[in-house]
């Protein structure tokens, strides 16, 4: 399984997406708002997931916001941080 | 100079049927910061006995904004004491607006401020890994923020201002930065990566408890004064994610020219609680105890002068109803 399938299964699972499977999030579609339709309390969910999951802390805001784009931008940020 | 006092809270700041924005006009802040100036603190409590009488006689749509809250606290008032109730606590609301102005304006050394826990308080910081301190539209809570350089730490807090609010903050009198960082809920996300990359430094977030901006998915229903009214978990969603603890804060007047800050109670979320918002009720029952704990000993100290009630009432909020949406 490759690191963008992994991500996509933790948060459909992680956060309780009904009716979402994780082959259905598209990789350049929004996390928050129209796209995916993570809310902000979310985010604070994801956070805890990545450190959890992938051993990869967001430390700061202007980390989140580059990263919090798409599951692309997503996985690029895991990854140059050695996402496990 | 009554005014829907500022707001905090929720993770995205989209005011819908409340507002942050002063009743009274700029002129009426001006007069008001004047007499300070010249007349001192006790001048200005004159001239806002009128103004509250005022209100309270001739402007019952603004005065009648604290009846929610005063039916449910004051149950079997009848027609005159309803009107005093009203008078009081718009007294005191403006006591605590001209206390503000007096900290900027003739200094912090005006106002008297004891704080009972501030050891226990302490001891929560210095554990190293963050601090929530949740609070209420209740006392002055600008004094309890000009006394918070002991905690060691810097302090944020989530604040939203609508543009046209004329009622300065304390620092803003002296034309100075603020003590505090400020987290503004309409940024990216509510601000909750801000929010969180300060509890991560093992710093302070300060956040109110009694209102909701963003949201209402991320609101559970609580009882507060015998009615349902619906909460924001955010600060319990973060403490629980960052592992840090909430202490519940509040600040009440105490004398002519003090405030009493004290540590009503610490809340502990655990790092696992289960999915969902229910998992977070008992924890917003926690504060929402507190508060009305609070109003039970202070019952003219409460100005968050928005209908708590009205839209859990409106939906016949039950526990586990809308919850885990």
């Amino acid at each position: 399984m490759t690191l963008k399938e992994r991500l996509k299964q933790v948060i459909v699972e992680g956060l309780n997406l009904e009716e979402i499977r994780p082959e259905d999030i598209e990789d350049e579609a929004p996390l928050f708002g129209d796209g995916l339709g993570l809310d902000s309390l979310d985010a604070v969910e994801l956070v805890v997931l990545l450190e959890k999951h992938f051993g990869v802390e967001v430390k700061n805001m202007d980390e989140g916001r580059a990263a919090f784009q798409s599951i692309n931008t997503l996985v690029k940020f895991m990854e140059e941080r050695g996402a496990r | 100079m009554p005014r829907n006092m500022d707001s905090s809270d929720s993770l995205r700041a989209e005011p819908k049927t409340w507002s942050s924005r002063s009743v009274g006009g700029s002129l009426q802040h001006r007069i008001f910061y004047r007499l300070i100036r010249f007349g001192g603190r006790k001048a200005a409590y004159g001239l806002l006995f009128f103004v509250a009488l005022y209100y309270t006689l001739f402007r019952p749509s603004i005065s009648r904004k604290a009846d929610p809250y005063l039916e449910r606290r004051f149950k079997r008032a009848g027609f005159f004491k309803k009107r005093l109730n009203r008078f009081r606590i718009y007294v005191n609301f403006g006591k605590g607006l001209v206390d503000k102005a007096v900290v900027g304006i003739l200094g912090p050394e005006e106002i008297r401020v004891s704080f009972d826990d501030q050891e226990e308080l302490l001891h929560l910081v210095r554990r190293g890994k963050g601090l929530i301190i949740l609070t209420a539209h209740v006392g002055c809570w600008q004094a309890a923020m000009a006394v918070l350089h002991f905690l060691e730490r810097p302090v944020s807090l989530l604040l939203h201002r609508e543009e046209g609010d004329v009622d300065l903050q304390y620092y803003e009198h002296q034309g100075g930065p603020p003590p505090f960082r400020i987290i503004d809920p309409r940024g990216y996300l509510g601000g909750v990566l801000e929010m969180w990359e300060v509890l991560k430094k093992g710093e302070v977030l300060c956040i109110m408890g009694d209102r909701v901006l963003g949201e209402e998915k991320n609101t559970v229903p609580v009882r507060f004064l015998g009615d349902w009214v619906r909460l924001p978990i955010s600060p319990f969603k973060l403490a629980g994610a960052a592992g840090v603890p909430i202490a519940v804060l509040f600040s009440c007047k105490k004398g002519a020219d003090g405030y009493r800050l004290f540590l009503e109670r610490v809340i502990r979320v655990p790092e696992e609680r289960g999915r969902g918002n229910s998992a977070f009720i008992p924890y917003a029952e926690a504060f929402a105890q507190a508060l009305e704990r609070y109003v039970r000993e202070y019952p003219y100290e409460f100005y968050n002068f928005y209908d708590l009630w009205a839209e859990a009432q409106t939906e016949k909020a039950t526990p586990g109803r809308k919850v885990d949406s």
